[in-house]
């Protein structure tokens, strides 16, 4: 009986989870973006950070981590504030929109894992 | 109309607070977790024991002690909940999960009124066929609100 209704509730959302996004899986690692830029439009904020980035002649969404990870692991908002150099090394999302979800980010001579 | 209501949460003090302290959001995930315990973890069993399992354990006393623990998981759920939303307003009023798990916490609580009207605050025991049936609606309602809720990150 539990069973049958647990799988009901699984097959209810279904359709959710088939159009999946912002999971790491929804990124693809094998095609690593790796980019020496500066960030635009910085979002510190939760659920989680965000900026602009240009890549390869196009403006591509950065997908970053938990303010509170970010400033855990000594990163902060001085140190990808405007014009200051950083070095990204994210995933672009599997279906082809213009955006990337960070896995590394050096900065002010450090180099801090996101994930 | 939504997207509006959200794009006008979005631009609140307090949208702007849930975004930009750094542990109200994660705060406030782990609240809500806890209060989906309560919810899930009190109506769960009731649901269970009006459906007809775990005869031995007498419905009444079952059902006065865990139907306000899991009222007071959904009092601290909307609240907790209002944090994440406000945290993430523009695009969650256009997410369809969201929008799925906001339809779904109407009908959950419409199955509670009916429930409520039908057969009272505590159903008698053996419970009628009827009522028997909300309580797997309920169980089903819950636990899919729940998985909506999980879902929306990953949407």
């Amino acid at each position: 009986m539990l069973k049958k209704v647990l799988v009901a509730a699984a097959i209810l959302t279904i359709p959710a989870a088939a159009a999946a996004h912002h999971g790491w899986t929804s990124y693809d690692d094998k095609k690593v973006i790796k980019v020496r830029t500066s960030l635009s439009d910085v979002k510190w904020g939760n659920p989680h950070g965000s900026a602009n980035v240009r890549y390869k002649n196009a403006i591509w969404h950065v997908v970053l981590a938990p303010v509170a990870r970010m400033e855990a692991r000594g990163l902060t908002k001085e140190m990808v504030g405007p014009k200051k150099q950083v070095v990204l090394e994210g995933y672009p999302r599997r279906d082809g929109t213009r955006e990337m979800r960070i896995e590394r980010v050096t900065a002010g001579g450090k180099t801090i894992e996101l994930r | 109309m939504l997207a509006a209501i959200g794009d006008w949460v979005a631009a609140t003090p307090f949208a702007d607070w849930a975004v930009s302290n750094p542990y109200a959001y994660p705060v406030a995930n782990t609240v809500h977790v806890l209060a989906l315990v309560l919810l899930l973890g009190g109506i769960g069993l009731v649901d269970l024991r009006v459906m007809g399992i775990f005869r031995t354990l007498p419905l009444q006393p079952l059902s006065r002690a865990l139907v306000p623990i899991a009222a007071t998981g959904v009092l601290i759920l909307a609240a907790s909940g209002s944090i994440l939303l406000a945290a993430d307003a523009e695009a969650l009023a256009r997410q369809d999960t969201f929008r799925l798990k906001l339809i779904l916490i109407a009908i959950a609580l419409a199955n509670v009124a009916l429930f409520r009207l039908r057969y009272g605050a505590v159903v008698a025991d053996p419970p009628p066929g009827g009522a028997r049936l909300l309580a797997l609606a309920s169980l089903l309602l819950w636990t899919s609100v729940a998985i909506c809720g999980r879902m929306i990150a990953y949407s």
